[in-house]
């Protein structure tokens, strides 16, 4: 009789991003970001978790638990029940630990009519997890009942997983023959009084985009240079406030999506980022002045040549035999020592924008807006995101600080320019007066 | 709807306060609304700190383990007419106390921390003055400047932990070095000659003086400490 052959276990090597995002992991500080989607009608959550049952085989690199090997973490296919749809928290993306919650990289939660996925950083880009909520939107309201195709950006959950889905893109396109460093100087750190263990203040403004756009393009900028130039304003601001004798540059990471730049399909990580900055030792600038350095600083930078040589760069640390050969508790230490340098120290802050989030024409009147959440910084300062729907962008100031200063200059400036903001939060506020 | 009268951004109906400014909703005309359900969930969960208990008992059996092999050895097999395993059962328990407690109490505190520490080298000092039977010169000298120099660190530590700046902790490692150095010639002469003539020591301690000094005015002089910050930056 012949011997049933054992199932080979599959696995995946990290991509060049991801092993950065699971070596920096620590205690109190996690890779994790949040997308949310507020729904017209309130969230039925066994519908939403029969649809994630029916989504998740469909995009196996989200499937996944880390493991640690000799020389490098890997991934492992996630055969645990679940992920289990939860009840929403007040102080969301909490730290993942690679060995709790049955190792699921990824969370799913509902509140009234908001659904909310959170990604751990090392398995997907932004793009990529939108590409599985979009998804997975689809497939819930399919679940209620209502008819959307599997058109514009929506994947058919009963096809096949795709090997191009699960490229890791950076190995592609690392074919530059220069290799570009990024040793950048030193950033105005923007810290300011740290919240208890595990509590992220997220303040959001929701924004007309038309009239976003229209002001935007009134200093000839994009919605994203504009919004960057008034969050290094606001920043600047702040560093003046604290009356530093010498002020350090203020300088935004904000990630680009290379999939425009670099064709690929994939769902994993496939990101860099570009820093503009001011330096207020140079002078004051007015804001007019923020926003054309800013808008210069994106376009001269986003070249596919000068990302390309990053990329090589990068991959080429990941190749290099003698790195390969240190074992990975070494390798983690080096690297978390190296992001406090190379990925905190030069920034004041991160600002990501995944753009526009389209979805069928079937499926918009069931949606009323996107919400992004960027989890705990490594220090106690706010991180910035944002994200359009329609015609409402949203932009969430998140962090684990007790301040809100940052934010605060940021909404009153897109007030002053005569752009109507509505805020939420989840700060709790006193309690409100008797009537 | 309600706006902030400071910000001017339109608020939620439940909010009783500007998330961004804290200037209270005051609107006679619509009230806050406390039957919506406020635009985040109100229900906190904590996170549990990362349990540390597993990597604190693999450190305890390696400890153990050696210290109880060669505590065995030395009993029935190896010279078992001098207790020479004290040397190495000394070592695990100081290892043990330096790393096990703070794996187990988040927290503590870091003058119980450094304490402990400081006590820790006294139990091994101590195992070593049983096998050398040097008990009057444990309690004489060896305990003295152990304690000495186990407050001092305690002290700097204290000091330290406020987040000082660089020149400023240079400064004070200095002094506690030239402190702690005066203390050691005081109990050595104490010891040997019941007298205290300051010899060598006054030698560190005035090299250390004639560190802090410019130390402090590069500190206290702005113009100075920019200079400093340009020739020595890295």
């Amino acid at each position: 009789m012949a011997v049933p052959k054992k199932k080979k276990t599959e696995w995946y090597r990290l991509d060049n991003a991801a092993m950065m995002y699971s070596a920096i992991q620590k205690e109190n500080y996690s890779a994790i970001y949040r997308f949310s989607a507020v729904m017209t009608e309130l969230v039925d959550p066994a519908a939403l978790q029969r649809a994630i049952d029916r989504t998740m085989p469909r995009f196996p690199g989200f499937r996944v638990h880390i493991k640690r090997g000799f020389f490098w973490y890997y991934f492992e296919p996630n055969d645990a029940p679940g992920p289990f749809v939860k009840e929403d928290m007040s102080n969301p993306c909490q730290p993942v630990r690679f060995r709790e919650d049955d190792g699921w990289l990824i969370r799913f939660f509902y509140y009234g009519h908001r659904i909310s996925l959170e990604v751990f950083h090392a398995l997907a880009d932004g793009a990529g997890a939108l590409t599985l909520f979009r998804t997975l939107l689809a497939v819930y309201l399919r679940e209620l009942g209502h008819q959307i195709p599997n058109t514009g950006g929506v994947l058919d959950v009963d096809e096949p997983p795709s090997r191009e889905e699960q490229e890791d893109s950076y190995f592609r396109y690392a074919k530059s023959r220069v290799r570009r460093g990024m040793g950048e100087s030193k950033a105005y750190q923007n810290n300011g009084t740290p919240e208890p263990f595990y509590t992220l203040n997220v303040t959001m403004g929701l924004v007309p985009l038309d009239k976003l756009r229209e002001v935007a393009k009134g200093y000839g900028a994009s919605v994203t240079e504009y919004l960057s130039a008034v969050l290094i304003e606001s920043i600047l601001a702040k560093q003046r406030r604290e009356g530093r004798r010498r002020e350090l540059p203020v300088a935004l990471a904000v990630p680009i999506n290379l999939r425009p730049h670099f064709p690929s399909r994939t769902l994993r990580n496939f990101i860099l980022t570009v820093r503009p900055v001011i330096d207020p030792e140079l002078g004051d600038y007015t804001f007019p002045e923020i926003v054309s350095q800013v808008h210069h600083h994106m376009r001269l930078h986003i070249s596919r040549q000068e990302m390309q040589a990053v990329i090589t760069r990068n991959v080429m640390l990941q190749k290099n035999k003698l790195l390969q050969l240190v074992p990975a508790p070494v390798k983690n230490l080096t690297m978390a020592i190296s992001y406090k340098l190379v990925g905190c120290r030069p920034y004041s802050t991160t600002y990501t924008n995944p753009g526009a989030f389209k979805v069928p024409p079937e499926m918009e009147p069931h949606i009323q807006r996107m919400e992004v959440i960027l989890g705990q910084s490594y220090t106690p300062r706010s991180n910035c995101a944002s994200i359009s729907y329609g015609n409402t962008m949203e932009i969430t100031f998140a962090g684990t600080v007790k301040e809100s200063d940052v934010e605060r200059d940021f909404f009153r400036h897109l007030v002053r320019e005569g752009i109507h903001v509505k805020v939420i939060s989840n700060r709790q506020g006193p309690e409100p007066p008797a009537r | 709807m309600s706006y902030c009268v400071n910000c001017g951004v339109e608020l939620d109906p439940t909010a009783s306060a500007c998330p961004l400014c804290q200037t209270p909703v005051v609107n006679p005309r619509q009230p806050v609304d406390t039957e919506l359900p406020p635009p985040f969930p109100s229900r906190r969960e904590e996170v549990q700190p990362v349990n540390k208990l597993e990597l604190a008992l693999l450190l305890s059996a390696m400890l153990g383990s050696v210290a109880v092999v060669c505590g065995v050895l030395n009993l029935f097999f190896l010279h078992s007419s001098r207790p020479w395993s004290l040397y190495v059962i000394g070592a695990a328990v100081m290892l043990w106390i330096w790393l096990v407690p703070p794996l187990l109490f988040r927290g503590m505190p870091l003058w119980v921390r450094l304490g402990l520490d400081a006590c820790a080298v006294g139990v091994y000092v101590y195992l070593i003055s049983i096998d050398l039977h040097g008990l009057r010169w444990y309690l004489g000298l060896a305990l003295p400047i152990i304690l000495t120099g186990g407050a001092i660190m305690v002290a700097l530590g204290l000091i330290l932990s406020r987040g000082r700046s660089i020149l400023t902790s240079v400064t004070l490692i200095i002094g506690a070095i030239g402190l702690f150095v005066m203390s050691v010639e005081l109990y050595v002469d104490h010891w040997l000659h019941q007298d205290y003539v300051p010899g060598w020591s006054l030698v560190v301690a005035a090299v250390c003086v004639a560190l802090i000094i410019p130390l402090v005015i590069v500190r206290r002089r702005p113009a100075l400490r920019d200079e400093v910050r340009r020739r020595f930056h890295m």
